[in-house]
């Protein structure tokens, strides 16, 4: 089905290829896994298969491409589409229309089959993800795995033989990734070719025939065992006194039953805390209202002696790191990042510290936006930090973050506790979990477990 | 503002037929000349508004976009009234306060003014009105549907629906920014302070918008839209809607004849 010899790729006017002398082949039916950290060529090569290179990516390449006989060059994107489907990475910026069963039939209409046939594939296609149930939906009010579902579905009706998945379970909890494991099942038993290129496969690899791993555009043999370097392990120090409290509390948005229901919870200082459970379970709703963004509809919390405190009364104590690096990088370059809340706060900080400690100090004269996923995010806590509060609050800080970032942000976090810090996070992430010195889990707005490592 | 699911007649109604409607008012909007037509239009349309059954907030947002239009509209022509006759109801800066006064060439709120104020925000508040019951009743696609059925380009009805689509996205997103320069110590109290947020909030905001719209971009190119497309929602044109359209059209003719037009 696809056949790839000697590719290499260089976006134009950056002279290093983003794939050097990549070969490769999939045969009817085989999945192949993509592996590789942030920037070694692994959306490029699934951009080479679909037409987006070169049809909106032009740039030099040479060696042959053939996917189910063609060359993805030769066709318009639009015909590619029938053969070659793509769920890219980031679900929100997939899902065109207001109600499921529209944005479903956005492919077809778009391939301009008639009518009748886009009735008979929608319904196939809803039916396949286990969508047919909400199909009426509007698409804003579905779960981060229901969404990420649809836009499978969505590719799936128009009917492709290959399915390229870019990331796909990022923003996937547990049950999330479960499901994404049976459809996966599902499209080899159908005689799909999939590739599947993705930071966390290791629950993956049973189906998995294949590996491609690329490292800054080349493939390298896979044959080095498929598992993890060994983590630094964090040990419990002493620890403080009572810095967050909550006693029954409940929080909840403008209508409906509240998101948290009578949480309790007392953290002490010095403690490294996850907040883990399904999206939907509460955790960000915590968090929140531990930084006085939310505030309790009833209970009471206290932090740093605050009795249900406000936004301004913690500023500058409590740090919060948001989903999203890039809503939190303001300034021009990244040393001004830096300093932006310590100035704002007038305090004075070592600015000059904090970048050598983030590893961001040779790009301190850069545009925060012009950085790497990873480096933007690094950035990001490394801006909080430097308020130097006294508890980090921060929402899935491990989301998209390959090993070296991954292990970078691990390392200054750790730091920070070992300083006296506390740090309270949410993730989804079982791996990321395991590094906290205690593990809170949420469900339907409960704590069922609380779970202190020693 | 958007789309509330409900089942009254109005919301059945083609949108072609909505679109139509729509179109007269506004040319009611534009022509009436006398307080009596344009408060007899509006009172049509707040009778529609009600029609579709608006939840509570909706009303609230209607009372408070019409209570600031007419205030504002009577602050400004009470001052800027240009007509003779004027009468001054009070002055602030009379015609011989030295320079200012030569300068402005006295400043005073004028009775004729506030109340052709008055009567021209009538017009805005019909202009609210209607385009509020438009989208209360209207599912976002059928509404596209219909413009593109009566000729506006496929493309644009594209752009439209992906802007409707993705603009609650980019206010959420707005809301983060700001709470997260809050959460660094930055203050925007006064204009100063005003400005600082948003130089500090334009800035991610719009080359974040930016990456979305590349990544929508190449998400639109792999669904494989061009631009020409089929589409599986169909519109009916009913009996009802032409008995719809044929009591707007007669009301329009009616209002017009009997209020007078603008000339």
């Amino acid at each position: 089905m696809i056949r790839i010899e000697n590719f290499t790729f260089a976006y134009p006017g950056t002279g290093k290829p983003a794939l050097e002398d990549v070969s490769f082949e999939a045969a009817k039916g085989e999945l192949l896994l993509v592996r590789g950290a942030s920037g070694s060529g692994k959306s490029t090569l699934l951009y080479a298969i679909n037409g987006l290179v070169p049809h909106i990516f032009n740039g030099e390449s040479s060696g042959t491409i053939q996917v189910n006989g063609f060359s993805p060059g030769e066709r318009p994107i639009g015909e590619i589409s029938k053969t070659v489907g793509t769920v890219l990475q980031n679900v929100e910026s997939q899902i065109f229309m207001m109600r499921v069963e529209d944005d479903v039939a956005f492919g077809c209409e778009n391939l301009r089959m008639p009518r009748e046939e886009i009735l008979l594939r929608r319904e196939e296609a809803l039916k396949a993800m286990d969508l047919w149930e909400m199909r009426e939906r509007e698409t804003f009010k579905l779960s981060g795995g229901q969404k990420q579902r649809l836009t499978i579905s969505a590719i799936y009706a128009m009917g492709p033989k290959i399915f390229l998945f870019d990331e796909p379970t990022t923003d996937l909890d547990q049950g999330g990734r479960k499901e994404f494991f049976n459809i996966l099942k599902r499209l080899k038993s159908e005689g799909k070719v999939v590739l599947l290129a993705e930071h966390q496969y290791e629950e993956y690899l049973p189906l998995v025939d294949r590996v491609v791993t690329l490292d800054r555009g080349r493939t390298v043999p896979s044959v080095q065992a498929l598992r993890d370097c060994p983590e630094p392990v964090y040990g419990v120090g002493n620890l403080g006194d009572i810095v967050i409290s909550c006693k029954g509390l409940c929080v909840g948005y403008e209508k409906g039953e509240p998101v948290l229901k009578h949480v309790d919870l007392e953290v002490r200082k010095g403690e490294f805390v996850a907040l883990c459970g399904k999206n939907g379970s509460g955790k960000t709703t915590l968090l929140k209202s531990l930084a006085g963004i939310l505030r309790p509809s009833a209970g009471c919390l206290n932090v740093l002696e605050k009795a249900n405190p406000d936004l301004e009364s913690l500023m500058g104590h409590v740090g919060f790191l948001f989903q999203n690096p890039d809503e939190q990088l303001f300034a021009d370059c990244v040393e001004e990042e830096v300093a932006f809340g310590p100035r704002h706060l007038g305090k004075e900080v070592d600015i000059e510290k904090y970048l050598r400690i983030s590893g961001l100090y040779e790009a301190r004269g850069s545009h925060p936006q012009a950085l790497s996923r990873g480096q933007r995010q690094l950035l990001a806590v490394t801006s909080i930090l430097a308020m130097e509060p006294d508890i980090l609050l921060l929402d899935e800080p491990t989301t998209g973050l390959d090993d070296t970032h991954w292990r970078r942000l691990l390392s200054l976090l750790h730091q920070s506790v070992a300083e006296g810090k506390t740090v309270v996070f949410t993730t989804h992430n079982g791996k990321a979990a395991g590094r906290a010195s205690r593990s809170v889990h949420l469900e339907e707005g409960r704590i069922v477990s609380d779970e202190i490592r020693q | 503002m958007k789309f509330v699911s409900r089942n009254t007649l109005f919301h059945r109604l083609d949108p072609r037929t909505k679109i139509g409607m729509s179109l007269m008012c506004a040319c009611l909007i534009v022509l009436l000349r006398t307080p009596e037509g344009l408060l007899a239009l509006l009172s049509i349309l707040l009778a529609t508004f009600f029609f579709v059954r608006p939840p509570a907030a909706y009303v609230r947002t209607l009372l408070y976009l019409m209570g600031t239009a007419v205030i504002f509209t009577m602050i400004s022509q009470g001052f800027f009234y240009y007509f003779e006759p004027k009468t001054p109801v009070f002055t602030i800066v009379p015609e011989n306060w030295g320079w200012i006064g030569r300068v402005t060439g006295g400043l005073a709120v004028y009775r004729e003014g506030l109340i052709y104020g008055a009567v021209q925000s009538l017009r805005l508040c019909s202009a609210m009105v209607l385009s509020m019951t438009v989208v209360m009743s209207t599912y976002p696609s059928d509404l596209i549907l219909g413009l593109e059925r009566i000729g506006v380009p496929e493309k644009v009805g594209f752009v439209v629906t992906v802007s409707i689509r993705f603009l609650p996205a980019i206010i959420e997103e707005a809301k983060r920014i700001l709470t997260a320069q809050k959460l660094r110590g930055l203050k925007g109290k006064g204009v100063r302070g005003g400005f600082r947020v948003l130089r500090y909030l334009l800035p991610p905001l719009i080359i974040d918008s930016l990456r979305h719209a590349r990544r929508i971009a190449l998400a639109a190119a792999v669904r494989a839209y061009t631009g020409e497309r089929t589409h599986v929602r169909t519109l009916q044109f009913s009996r009802t809607d032409w008995v719809a359209t044929a009591i707007s059209a007669f009301l329009t003719i009616f209002l017009l004849f009997y209020y007078g037009v603008f000339l």
